[in-house]
């Protein structure tokens, strides 16, 4: 069914590129191309080169010693103890060894993966549901506007709007509890706060995802959906064997994009925490928050940058690991049509 | 005429979506008005009821926002910290991107994938170095090493984006240029920037919304309560109210400080910002 219907559909439209939109994948395969491109010793390119390393110079720089310098100094305090001041004092894989078995990481380092997985399949059905809907409804580009909304506003904002939804007794979702059941809800922020956060981040991005998912999702060629509607295709057949795979790699883009940016959620966790000084509870610490937590943050500040920054490798290569895992098995054949 | 027939299918799954859809979008547009609606009304009447639209235009919630709890102060270096890092990383970065783009080489593709790979470092990971470097250039607690810090942590995310786009742009003009005599700086300069505005307003954009609504870097650099971000001045605002007594109207007027400009300027430049903010997933 999904042969005949790509086979239909093969080579019947060839999508204008235009200058508006750049290919972030034409940018990284370039190298490979450039042996057979035409124009490569015209004067142009070799006037070009001779440009490439003034014009590259300020912001390699910067790059240099503000990434490259300081990740590789992440690795290198994480085997000493340091407190920022003093000398620092090496201890091979000690810091390692206490992290392995320092409850408080533990749970940091399950939370940030809770979020990875939990929140992102669920934002990600949702996202794909949404589209799904979206597809051929009216109103749908002030729709998408709405939804994305939330992913342009700071993360503190919506961690302040989010908390006083779930306030009790009087915010939002206890009121309505009250008017539901009659009786008072439970205590949210108190004795559910993870789960208030879990939900909070399926709210923020959402709309996001939505709005890469359809993109996607409309390059597909409507004709793709007419010869399903001919060959009398359900909903759910239509959406196993054109929408998904015709959409894979950028869904497979997407995952490795929420992966990197979920291990970056900091703000919207730490805002729960109410003010500059106090930490949010422990239980909800994701590997961020637990970073900061050991160094700069807290009324008393820890700094312990040598033992921080080994949970730093730690969640860092964890999810490397990850994302390498990830792509691997969202290869697919590459559909082409 | 198929289409049209698609269209008009009306299962009740799909009903369901529908209203579901409609209801998200009544959620958003609810919180975002009741947030609005709340910086206008005094502290007791939201405490009471805190759906209710009673007491409305209390503008002196904004007042004492702006002045006593200094988001007056904190929006100035905000705008200033923002607009400026962003003008300068599109600077930095733009010449960058184009020899990325148009030099064709395997050195090129390599430093272009070694910038993509800053992408994915999160800046919890660097922060202890970079608090370090810091502090030894005497630039923490200070605007202009937030300024520095934005500008070159902006960097991988913007050669990327703009890396795209110069490569998107067709080689005749620049040709053309270069058989009329003109200089490699020159072309760049007059031809290919110009050509390039598109990309780079929305590289300025991008940077502009995210560094405005950046909370860790400031958290973790900015001490001192005069050189406050807006984002540092809320989360500062709620601790006073933990011990001076709360005022939610205030508060309120505080997010709304923080979240109009943004507002305003989606409303301006929404459709923008979406695309070049998920433009990239798209290839």
């Amino acid at each position: 069914m999904a042969g005949k219907a790509v086979a239909a559909g093969t080579g019947a439209r060839q999508r204008p590129s235009s200058v508006d939109s750049p290919r972030w994948g034409a940018a990284l395969r370039r190298p490979g191309r450039a042996a057979l491109s035409p124009g490569a010793r015209n004067p142009l390119d070799r006037r070009r080169r001779r440009l490439f390393w003034p014009f590259l110079a300020p912001a390699l720089a910067l790059y240099v010693v503000f990434f490259v310098g300081p990740a590789l100094a992440s690795l290198w305090i994480s085997f000493h103890r340091w407190d920022g001041v003093g000398e620092m004092e090496p201890r091979g894989l000690e810091n390692y060894r206490i992290l392995f078995d320092d409850s408080s990481f533990l749970g940091a380092f399950a939370n940030t993966m809770t979020i990875l997985v939990l929140v992102g399949a669920t934002t990600f059905a949702l996202s794909f549901a949404l589209t799904m809907v979206l597809r051929d409804m009216r109103g749908r580009r002030f729709v998408r506007a709405v939804l994305f909304f939330p992913h342009i506003v700071a993360p503190v904002v919506l961690s302040v709007l989010w908390g006083f939804l779930f306030r009790s007794p009087e915010g939002l979702v206890n009121s309505a509890w009250r008017a539901v059941s009659g009786a008072d809800g439970p205590n949210w922020l108190g004795d559910h706060l993870f789960a208030v956060i879990v939900l909070g981040l399926v709210w923020v991005n959402t709309g996001f995802y939505t709005t890469v998912i359809m993109a996607g999702v409309d390059r597909i060629p409507p004709d793709l959906y007419e010869d399903c509607a001919l060959a009398g295709a359900t909903g759910w057949q239509r959406f196993r064997h054109v929408t998904l795979p015709l959409s894979w790699e950028v869904v497979a883009t997407a995952a490795v994009l929420w992966t990197i940016s979920s291990l970056k959620i900091f703000e919207f966790v730490y805002a729960f925490g109410g003010t500059t000084n106090d930490m949010p509870p422990l239980d909800v610490w994701n590997s961020a928050l637990f970073v900061y937590g050991t160094t700069f943050g807290g009324r008393s500040p820890q700094y312990q940058y040598g033992y921080a920054s080994a949970s730093a490798v730690v969640t860092l290569a964890a999810v490397t690991v990850l994302v390498v895992l990830l792509r691997r098995l969202m290869r697919r054949e590459t559909v082409q049509f | 005429m198929v289409a049209r027939s698609l269209r008009a299918e009306r299962g009740p799954l799909r009903r369901i979506g529908t209203a579901g859809v409609w209801l998200l979008v009544a959620f958003n547009v609810g919180v975002l008005g009741w947030l609005l609606v709340a910086a206008l009304r005094e502290h007791t009447a939201i405490f009471r009821d805190p759906w209710g639209l009673d007491s409305l235009g209390q503008f002196g919630n904004f007042v004492r926002a702006w002045s006593d709890s200094d988001f007056g102060r904190a929006a100035g270096n905000t705008a200033l910290v923002a607009v400026g890092a962003s003008v300068v990383v599109v600077l930095i970065s733009a010449p960058a991107s184009y020899a990325l783009a148009k030099t064709r080489t395997r050195l090129s593709g390599m430093m272009a994938v070694l910038f993509a790979v800053g992408i994915g470092i999160p800046t919890q990971v660097i922060v202890i170095p970079l608090f370090a470097l810091m502090q030894d250039a005497g630039l923490v607690n200070s605007l202009t090493g937030l300024f520095v810090l934005y500008v070159a942590l902006s960097v991988p995310f913007t050669v990327f984006l703009l890396t795209g786009f110069f490569g998107s742009l067709p080689d005749e003009v620049e040709e053309a240029a270069a058989i009329d005599g003109a200089g490699a700086v020159r072309t760049f300069a007059q031809i290919v920037l110009p050509l390039a505005r598109n990309g780079l307003l929305t590289a300025f954009l991008l940077n502009l919304v995210g560094l405005w609504n950046e909370t860790f870097v400031a958290l973790v650099f900015v001490q001192d309560s005069a050189k406050q971000t807006l984002a540092l001045s809320l989360l500062g605002f709620l601790q006073t109210q933990q011990y001076s007594g709360a005022d939610y109207g205030a508060l309120f007027a505080g997010v709304a400080i923080l979240v109009v400009p943004m507002l305003l300027l989606y409303l301006w430049l929404g459709r923008r910002i979406i695309e070049g903010m998920t433009v990239g997933a798209v290839k």
